[in-house]
């Protein structure tokens, strides 16, 4: 015979004010199987927890049902009183009587009363039908994947790997490093970027819990949280990297040069090449869509000049396989195409570039040597234009969104540019500085102050030749005016946008991204750094345009998740899974089709008892099934439950009112 | 429209080459003009098949049943039932490599009063979509239209429409013939039928009908292909086809113009998970 307790809460004014508690809890004992009702200010509270635990043992209750917040805030804290009451925790209902009547039904009490005592009435219902459950214990591969070597990248493999879990870093090009090495110096206190970047660099190489494979690329994930396997492509490089010294021989003497995609395509390298100086792992690899050789047949200097023999024009692409448990996604970004400023001449003339060319120009190992020069003629301009939000905030030509970095990047190009061309002068034209964090509008504040930049609030209507100058014409809009400058060099703040491969990144692994290609979160604000697919974790600009301290906090974060994820050999598992009923299955598979998580596969049993022909039905993953219960509303023959909530329990509600 | 010497033909010719085990056909009652289906397995009674416009039923729904379980079948299916016996492809129910399928550019069938068929004036797909071979000459896909029911019903106030319902469901005897009828009802346990399924239960009331009945509509929201068979086997003669047409119009104008079973492997409007879903209404 069930015996119910009903525990109804105050929750200080929240319930109390627009419910009438006490009545809710005398039409909660007229429920027959209610043996017991009372309320209490917060339940939440360890004595409201007290209550519920004495009343489980002095009433001998068979299952409780808690009126007070959303299931969301307390249904945990709530179970666990039960499990020290020695109760099954899974016998706990919560009928929401704050969010779903008190807070919105405030204008009226008896009415958001009578819902209370019916949402009761529901819970109780549907407690009749509730079954003992049990976590469910999932095996744990303790290694993660890190895909993507950039800052992100490299900061959540060093923190996994600082814990002794084992981590493989794949990074698709020939060295990681990614943006960040690209750049000169960082805002806003313009610390050298490859001079904090490196050291980590070699950390990753040298840490004996961290596989590094460069110059791959993912291309399968199977199973589910804590047991993934993944198939990685090694890409052939041609050369064996155990024996290469890196000496460099083979990159000197090769004859083919091709635009160097580390500088923006501004200088050349080799068909043989390692990506730049400080490259990590520091070997060449064979870039086999311009060598002669492997295109041809002919050269062969690379492997006639190296000393250790280490060329191999013969080497294939090699399929990798690991066992993982969790998964970091730091792909990083790309600049958005300015194409579209049609306007603005891009493409057109020569003396219009973005901003990651301006950055590789000022850096000091980068093509001009540290300083900036007119791709047309060579010469150091004197005028420069920085125009801010180029495809950013442009709903018409661009993105909706602020790419964030523009802002500060740009105070600090008209700084660097001060710094290395001193009689030069910038202007800059911009919608707003948005200069929000630690020391930011400092560092604005300080490049205005020192460069004495020209900063001009409005937007650039057109770009035109003038001699070998450039007019920029653009609106004043504090002085309500038009203006035009006269340009030596113009630099597009272009905007952050996704890795140009990470929607396809995102289907292979199973997780959701929105309409540009960012990969989505789990929730905006309380998991921001989870998928919604378990054990998949984001670092960086993957997620959305971040600035280095962001991307580097966000990766740490990742590593936090993945240390809690493996922090024993088996992982507990919520037991609200869905079960196949085989005897009602079709095997239509419309569940398979419509499951998020890839959690349903099939299987072949016997026609009927003892028959030898098969037939195919549905069959449910328990570690990866989430309970989201797509497949219990999809499914026709009703052969899929979902435990804690199925059709019984849904139809005792139904029925109760 | 009759190719009742060509199917004929391609019937004996498949049991001559021993390809099939069974046929499916249609032949003549044998007391009046009407047409029944048949199942055929041997040779010498190919010659009972016919078909012209009053082959009216839909033979795919022979296919759920265990006469026609892992035999190699011969069928017969006009447009509309080829559309079923794709989405029956799509949903595991038989297997494509057991089926030798004779499609028929259907020129559309007769209703009761010798008229050409609701269905047939308003067809979208009178070709076979899948099929071995075909008899006839396509006409191609036209544009869908529609129905007249559901225009003169959209009319009505909505307690018009729930008295008019009301008054309808009232005749249903819960003999579940339009759900035998039906080929993408294959399930062998049916929702109805459960025993968690309260809803359904107890006397024969209008509420149990009119619950049982909308639970089968829904169930074939975006599958229905408007054969009409459960219409032709319903011994109340329930409009059944309003509750479909209803979800077809729905579907049609906010799920991309789908249309059910048109191309093999769309499971339809209700049964598809994409990442590009929208997913903004998630908190």
């Amino acid at each position: 015979m069930a015996r119910v307790g009903v525990f109804v809460c105050f929750c200080g004014a929240n319930i109390a004010d627009f419910v009438d508690v006490p009545a809710v809890v005398e039409e909660a004992k007229k429920i027959k199987e209610v043996k017991y009702a009372i309320d209490y200010k917060y339940m939440c509270s360890d004595p409201g927890q007290g209550m519920i635990r004495d009343a489980i043992v002095a009433h001998r209750l068979t299952s409780i049902v808690v009126a007070a917040c959303s299931p969301r805030m307390h249904e945990k804290t709530f179970r666990k009183a039960l499990s020290d009451a020695g109760m099954n925790p899974y016998l706990l209902e919560v009928a929401n009587i704050r969010e779903h009547s008190s807070w919105v039904h405030q204008k009226d009490k008896k009415a958001a009363t009578e819902k209370s005592s019916d949402l009761i009435r529901m819970a109780v219902a549907k407690s009749m039908a509730n079954e003992q459950l049990h976590e469910i214990s999932v095996p744990v591969t303790k290694r993660a994947l890190v895909i993507g070597g950039g800052i992100a990248g490299i900061q959540a493999a060093l923190d996994i790997a600082d814990a002794r879990i084992p981590v493989v870093l794949v990074e698709k090009s020939p060295s990681i490093g990614g943006k960040m090495a690209q750049l000169d110096e960082t805002f806003p206190t313009l610390d050298c970027s490859q001079c904090i970047l490196t050291p980590k660099m070699v950390d990753v190489a040298s840490h004996p819990y961290i596989e590094l494979l460069p110059y791959s690329e993912v291309l399968e994930l199977d199973g589910y949280v804590g047991n993934y396997k993944v198939k990685i492509k090694r890409k052939a490089s041609y050369v064996n990297f155990d024996t290469c010294t890196g000496c460099g021989a083979c990159w000197q003497k090769c004859p083919v040069k091709v635009p160097n995609e580390f500088n923006m395509g501004i200088d050349k390298r080799k068909a043989i090449y390692s990506p730049f100086p400080q490259a990590v792992p520091n070997k060449p690899v064979i870039d086999a869509e311009h060598c002669t050789m492997l295109i041809k047949g002919k050269c062969g200097i690379c492997a006639k000049v190296c000393e250790k023999g280490s060329i191999d024009y013969t080497m294939q692409d090699e399929i990798i396989e690991r066992e993982i448990g969790a998964v970091v996604v730091a792909t990083g970004y790309d600049l958005w195409d300015p194409k579209p400023y049609e306007e603005y001449g891009v493409g057109r003339y020569k003396d219009i570039i973005t901003s990651l060319e301006f950055e590789r120009m000022v850096s000091a190992s980068g093509p001009t040597g540290g300083v900036p020069v007119r791709p047309s003629d060579g010469k150091i301009p004197k005028s420069v234009v920085f125009i801010k939000c180029v495809g950013s905030r442009d709903e018409a030509k661009g993105i909706e969104y602020c790419s964030k970095i523009c802002c500060m990047y740009t105070a600090k190009h008209a700084m660097l540019l001060h710094h290395k061309v001193h009689d030069s002068h910038a202007y800059i034209f911009y919608m707003d500085i948005r200069a929000a964090g630690k020391g930011y509008e400092e560092f604005v504040k300080r490049a205005q102050v020192e460069t004495a930049a020209t900063y001009l609030r409005g937007r650039v209507s057109k770009i035109y030749k003038k001699g070998d100058k450039l007019m920029v014409r653009g609106e004043d809009a504090q002085i309500g005016q038009v203006v035009e400058v006269e340009a030596d060099l113009v630099v597009l703040a272009t905007a952050v946008y996704p890795y140009k491969d990470n929607s396809d990144l995102a289907r292979l692994l199973g997780i959701s991204y929105d309409k540009y290609g960012f990969l989505s979160e789990a929730h905006p604000k309380l998991r921001p750094v989870e998928t919604a697919k378990a054990g998949i974790f984001l670092a960086g600009c993957t997620q959305a345009p971040k600035d280095i301290p962001e991307t580097v906090a966000q990766a740490s974060a990742t590593a936090a998740k993945v240390c809690g994820l493996f922090a024993g050999d088996t992982m507990l598992k919520d037991p609200m899974v869905s079960t196949v009923n085989t005897d009602y299955c079709t095997g239509c598979q419309n569940c398979v089709t419509v499951c998020p998580y890839q959690a349903i596969i099939t299987e072949e049993i016997p026609l009927g008892h003892g028959s030898k022909e098969i037939r195919t039905v549905a069959k449910i993953n328990e570690g990866v099934c989430q309970g989201c219960g797509s497949c219990v509303a999809i499914c026709r023959s009703m052969a899929i439950d979902l435990a804690g909530f199925t059709d019984m329990q849904i139809i005792n509600e139904i029925v109760s009112i | 429209m009759n190719y009742t010497k060509q199917i004929q033909d391609i019937a004996g010719r498949l049991f001559s080459e021993e390809k099939i085990d069974v046929f499916i056909g249609y032949r003549n009652t044998g007391f009046d003009e009407n047409q029944v289906p048949v199942l055929i397995n041997q040779y010498k009674d190919v010659d009972q098949l016919l078909f012209t416009d009053k082959s009216v039923f839909n033979l795919a729904n022979y296919l759920k049943y265990e006469h026609t379980r892992n035999k190699r079948v011969g069928l017969v299916v006009k447009g509309c039932d080829s559309r079923a016996l794709n989405l029956m492809l799509t949903e595991n129910q038989v297997k494509r490599e057991k089926l030798f399928i004779v499609g028929i550019a259907c020129e559309g069938v007769v209703d009761e009063t010798g008229g050409k068929a609701q269905n047939c004036v308003e067809c979208v797909m009178p070709d076979a979509v899948v099929f071995d071979e075909m008899l006839g000459t396509p006409s191609g896909k036209r544009d869908y239209q529609e129905n007249s029911d559901i225009r003169a019903l959209d009319g009505k106030s909505l307690t018009g429409r729930q008295e008019y319902f009301e008054e309808v469901f009232e005749n249903c005897i819960r003999c579940n013939a339009c759900r035998h009828s039906c080929p993408l009802c294959y399930c062998s346990n049916c929702c109805i039928d459960q025993e968690t399924a309260t809803l359904y239960h107890g006397a024969n009331t209008t509420s149990s009908a009119f619950h049982a009945l909308m639970t089968w509509s829904l169930h074939l929201a975006g599958r229905c292909v408007d054969c009409r068979n459960c219409e032709k086997a319903c011994p109340s003669h329930l409009p059944l086809h309003l509750l479909h047409k209803q979800n077809e119009k729905v579907i049609y104008e906010n799920f991309q113009e789908h249309l059910a079973g048109m191309i093999q492997d769309d499971r339809g409007a209700f049964y598809k998970y994409s990442l590009s879903d929208p997913d903004d209404f998630i908190m």
